[in-house]
């Protein structure tokens, strides 16, 4: 017994010594690897959730994306819906946005970008305050807070 | 001790040392110079050539002289200081500021780091999803490559991840070696298991918020790499805590106590680390034939895994990081490095030989790049 000890010891030290040899080289596949387990994907909270909705205009594109309201075992009471200006954004943006798709405007922003001065006109009870707008290296983001 | 380091076998002759030291020197050119050193841009070369002789000539005197500690704690210290230059300096150069902004987060452009680990764990099982605003794949310290890079470090080292893998034990591992004796030299080992506190107050606190609140809130190590932009009560506030915890827990109390106090009573990671303690296949074995209970492996432990009790027992606790310290100080080599199944006292050199192979290895590859990027800058600024 003594001896299946030590060899089983020893055999499980040069497995990590093997271990730690391959470990390095590999790290780039075994990285995708990793990358596919299902649980490997940003929560919607830091994503800003998936694109529901895209307005082209001339210059730019709107993502009006899914509104958010994940929680750890249930849904959330308050969550936000995040929009993403992309292309050539002019100075003032003014747009009105229909999140959930019901035919009629939940709300109205209206940004200043050269101030960051940031409006929001809400036409619905869900729709509460603006709680980022910031520039970001595609063009401007936004999300605005809503309740269930 | 010199003798009882020559008679253990593990203080070496000056060939036999370079011998052992042979298999290291390849493993790290391959890794360093991908197997083609490249000399067109001389400050690169110069750094990568530096680099790759710091960590041989260390691995060198590990066996020269026998002493573990000493030599670890070199590299380790290097290896906190570089990574928080490299940081520092990418994020100076691509943002111009260590804080970042709402953007960078809307963006998914946080590095991320081994410590969000404990605080994704229940979000990952019950979300099915990652609570940190990085990248999955690809970029610079991605979520995958870590998350890879932690398990198989926590699986072959155990808590030794703590001392020979981590990037941020260096700071307070630096600052508990600058004083000679301890101003404070009691601190009750209770405290020892407030990590797993801190652990499960963050993991829940994690899961209901679905945010990291230990790297939000908490992390010292902010003060060493980035920040968020205080631009707010709730952001200012949080400035305050994480320089508060930096310069109690990293710099005032090890200097004080000679222990590593942010390892030992905040860390959650290292509380994670301890439970892997029980899988790793390398331990510290203590040799009660040869042990004179003189407790200076006690006296000497940065990180409070030693206790009289556990001596006289002839055990090791779980909270070892198997940095060697005590190994180092003990004049009968009573206390060794072992592996899972040998018994105490026997195959002393054959266990310390394999374990500093895989921890050096492991540390040496990991800090590589930052190290050389630490030099590059260095060189650059001096001529």
């Amino acid at each position: 017994m003594k001896k299946v000890k030590i060899i089983a010891g020893i055999s499980w030290a040069f497995l990590c010594l093997i271990l730690i040899i391959i470990l390095f080289p590999g790290l780039n596949s075994f990285s995708v690897s990793v990358s596919k387990l299902p649980f490997m994907k940003l929560n919607p909270r830091y994503t800003g959730g998936e694109i529901a909705n895209q307005v082209i205009s001339k210059s730019c594109t709107l993502d009006i994306r899914r509104p958010v309201f994940n929680g750890f075992l249930k849904e959330r009471n308050s969550g936000f819906v995040q929009l993403d200006w992309h292309g050539t954004i002019p100075d003032m943006i003014k747009d009105s946005i229909d999140f959930d798709h019901d035919g009629n405007k939940d709300f109205c922003i209206s940004i200043n970008r050269k101030d960051s001065k940031t409006v929001l006109n809400p036409f619905n009870k869900k729709v509460k305050e603006v709680l980022i707008s910031t520039p970001t290296s595609y063009g401007w983001a936004a999300r605005v807070k809503l309740v269930n | 001790m010199d003798k009882v380091l020559e008679s253990a076998g593990m203080k070496k002759s000056f060939g036999r040392s370079l011998l052992y030291t042979l298999p290291m020197f390849l493993i790290t050119f391959m890794f360093m110079t991908g197997g083609k050193p490249n000399f067109s841009d001389p400050a690169s070369a110069l750094a990568m050539m530096t680099a790759f002789l710091l960590v041989n000539v260390l691995y060198f005197f590990m066996h020269y002289t026998g002493k573990t500690d000493r030599y670890r704690a070199v590299l380790f210290i290097i290896f906190a200081l570089s990574l928080s230059y490299t940081l520092i300096h990418n994020m100076l150069e691509v943002r111009k500021s260590m804080s970042f902004s709402q953007a960078d987060i809307l963006e998914c452009k946080i590095p991320f780091c081994h410590l969000v680990i404990p605080m994704m764990i229940l979000p990952a099982a019950f979300t099915k999803s990652i609570i940190f605003p990085g990248s999955i794949i690809g970029g610079f310290a991605n979520i995958s490559s870590m998350v890879l890079l932690w398990l198989v470090a926590t699986v072959v080292l155990g808590r030794g991840f703590c001392s020979w893998g981590c990037f941020y034990g260096g700071w307070d591992d630096g600052f508990s070696r600058i004083r000679k004796k301890p101003v404070i030299k009691k601190i009750s080992e209770l405290w020892r298991w407030m990590p797993f506190a801190v652990l499960i107050m963050v993991a829940l606190t994690s899961a209901l918020a679905l945010m990291p609140t230990y790297c939000s809130w908490i992390c010292p190590f902010k003060a060493v790499t980035e920040f968020e932009q205080v631009t707010s009560v709730e952001s200012a506030t949080k400035a305050g805590i994480f320089l508060s915890l930096f310069g109690g827990l990293v710099i005032a109390l090890p200097v004080m106590t000679r222990k590593r106090t942010q390892c030992s009573f905040l860390c959650p990671m290292g509380a994670v680390n301890t439970l892997s303690n029980k899988i790793t296949p390398f331990t510290l074995k203590i040799d009660k034939q040869a042990c004179t209970e003189c407790l200076k492996c006690v006296e000497v432990c940065p990180l409070y895994a030693l206790t009289p009790e556990d001596v006289k027992a002839g055990k090791v606790s779980l909270f070892c990081s198997r940095c060697g310290k005590c190994v180092d100080a003990c004049s009968k080599r009573a206390i060794h490095y072992g592996i899972r199944g040998i018994p105490a006292g026997t195959m002393k050199n054959f266990s310390r030989n394999l374990f500093l192979f895989v921890s050096f290895l492991f540390m040496a590859i990991f800090s590589a790049g930052s190290i050389i990027s630490t030099f590059q800058g260095l060189f650059k600024f001096i001529f």
